[in-house]
């Protein structure tokens, strides 16, 4: 589903961020990405996210290469993928409502249709009865689900998630990683780039540790 | 969750992702999109009253001025036309000339062909109206002499477009007549008219182009500052997939409002005026016993107007649009 080949990132300046990257994930395949900060886990997101482009080397999802995807495919391309952010990234003059259906709403989804799969989606989170509020009036936790009801409403192959836990107590973060492992559970691959240490030993997952923009462990083959 | 789990499933089965959608129901949703866009545009809008306000005054007076300008041509231009076939001869007698000279010339006048109608005001009259007219009666019952000359007015016969040639050779053969002193007519004043309104009309243009620079800056403008505003929208609308056209289309329709806003507010300020002066030129025209009435700015005229603001704001957002949002890009 996702293989990165040989990949490297180097900014106007002259870091390095990411340097020879090789690694392959399967659909359905639940990882983490580790490494201390600055060790390149955002950049690696952001390669997935197409916010930024290599500087060398390929990604190929579901065997297509990104590099060959022009600047007018890039949102196409998004809509297959869910991210949910550190900062949650919501609307805060819209509703809870208006921010998880924002997905549905730039692909041109119907209103009927629209509807229906915000309300799956926030009820999977736990959060139908909070639709007509404003995320403002919502705990951190709360917020960080309707980040995941907007990542997840568009039903994408691939979810990513920056640091999803952040800020979450213990009980709330394996909540939310409970959540994953359903979406998991339905095929979608989900790559979690995190350093909390206590939620990585708590799950069998594959861990992939980045140490200064290079790939150390792939972990491939561990916890499938 | 059970329906999400199952159409999670679903896409993963058909190596999609959901996005499959049929063509009507995305048509029908690009109309509800479109429809909900205009809705929040108007709400934005007007979330900012005075700020819109502001926005949409100086539209307003750009657009009125030109458009004011424009009418003022287009009414002189009329007033022009009215004189022009009312163009009238003066044929002025010889002083002392016998009646029997004076009659034979208006039986020679009346038979001209080319003539349309034809009045006799001796000497006599003539002092008469002018006494009465001019207001200098008690300074003319000095003179010992009358110093008016009779005079006959010659009315040609004219058809649109005027024929200044015809007219032309028609005076030098009224000339030629011994008895007549000398022959004129008031065109000069109506080709300077002419000429006035034709650098009124590049007036206009010229101020239309300044003035619509203005407009398509101001408006530049305040969609610049709109789309600052709403980064942070912009960023996680490109985020979840939504393409340029989609980020661009509510700031079109916002630059198209305020077009459309600025010139329904340049009509109103042109019918408030014309219909100020209106009565005042009711008085003059009648004081020239004329029914010349002030022309408005017509059925085709007015959507013209409006139709010209929503270009114009189209353009001016489109070029904020294409300036600035491209430098709005997810980091």
């Amino acid at each position: 589903m996702i293989r990165f080949d040989n990949l490297s990132k180097r900014y106007p300046g002259g870091f390095e961020a990411l340097k020879n990257v090789n690694f392959e994930m399967d659909a359905g395949e639940m990882a983490f990405l580790t490494g201390h900060s600055g060790a390149g886990k955002s950049t690696l997101l952001k390669m997935l996210m197409l916010m930024e482009r290599p500087t060398s080397g390929n990604l190929l999802i579901n065997g297509k290469n990104l590099n060959r995807l022009s600047n007018s495919q890039i949102p196409m391309y998004r809509r297959q993928v869910g991210v949910v952010f550190q900062n949650h990234q919501l609307l805060l003059d819209r509703t809870v409502f208006d921010n998880v259906a924002l997905p549905l709403q730039v692909s041109g989804y119907p209103a009927s249709e629209i509807g229906r799969r915000v309300r799956a989606a926030l009820d999977g989170v736990g959060l139908l009865d909070k639709e007509q509020q404003k995320p403002v009036a919502l705990s951190g936790g709360e917020q960080q689900r309707v980040g995941i009801a907007r990542a997840v409403v568009h039903k994408p192959r691939i979810l990513l998630a920056d640091e999803p836990t952040g800020n979450l107590d213990p009980e709330l973060s394996s909540e939310i990683m409970a959540l994953f492992r359903r979406f998991q559970n339905v095929g979608v691959t989900v790559l979690i780039a995190t350093h909390d240490i206590n939620l990585i030993n708590r799950m069998q997952l594959r861990i992939m540790h980045l140490e200064d923009g290079e790939l150390t462990d792939d972990g491939a083959g561990y916890g499938r | 969750m059970a329906a999400n789990d199952r159409n999670s499933r679903d896409g993963a089965q058909r190596g999609a992702s959901g996005k499959k959608i049929r063509f009507a129901d995305r048509w029908h949703g690009y109309k509800s999109h479109h429809r909900d866009t205009i809705r929040i545009s108007l709400r934005k809008l007007l979330s900012e009253p005075l700020q819109t306000l502001m926005t949409v005054a100086v539209i307003a007076i750009a657009l009125a001025m030109p458009s004011a300008l424009y009418l003022t041509v287009e009414n002189v231009e009329q007033l022009g036309n009215n004189f022009e076939s009312s163009a009238q001869i003066t044929v002025f007698v010889k002083k002392g000339a016998k009646p029997q000279a004076i009659d034979s010339l208006r039986a020679e006048l009346d038979g001209m062909s080319g003539i349309d109608s034809l009045s006799y005001i001796s000497a006599k009259q003539a002092l008469l109206e002018f006494k009465a007219l001019s207001g200098f009666g008690s300074a003319l019952r000095d003179l010992e002499d009358n110093p008016l000359p009779a005079v006959f007015l010659v009315q040609p016969a004219v058809s649109e477009p005027i024929d200044m040639g015809q007219i032309k050779r028609l005076m030098t053969k009224i000339a030629s007549f011994a008895i007549v002193d000398d022959v004129q007519i008031d065109m000069a004043w109506l080709q300077r008219l002419h000429s006035l309104t034709e650098m009124g009309q590049k007036v206009v243009l010229a101020l239309g182009a300044a003035l619509g620079l203005g407009v398509l800056l101001v408006i530049g403008n305040t969609i610049r500052l709109s789309i600052q505003s709403r980064r942070d929208e912009i960023i996680v609308i490109k985020l979840v997939g939504g393409t340029n056209a989609y980020v661009r289309r509510p700031f079109l329709y916002t630059g198209m409002m305020l077009g459309v806003f600025g010139a329904l507010a340049a009509a109103i300020m042109i019918y408030s005026s014309l219909l100020w002066m209106s009565s005042s030129v009711a008085n003059l025209a009648e004081l020239y016993q004329s029914q010349y009435r002030l022309q408005g700015l017509g059925f085709i005229g007015f959507f013209g107007l409006i139709g010209l603001g929503g270009a114009m704001g189209l353009g001016g957002a489109w070029i904020a649009v294409s300036k600035h949002l491209r430098d709005i890009e997810p980091k």
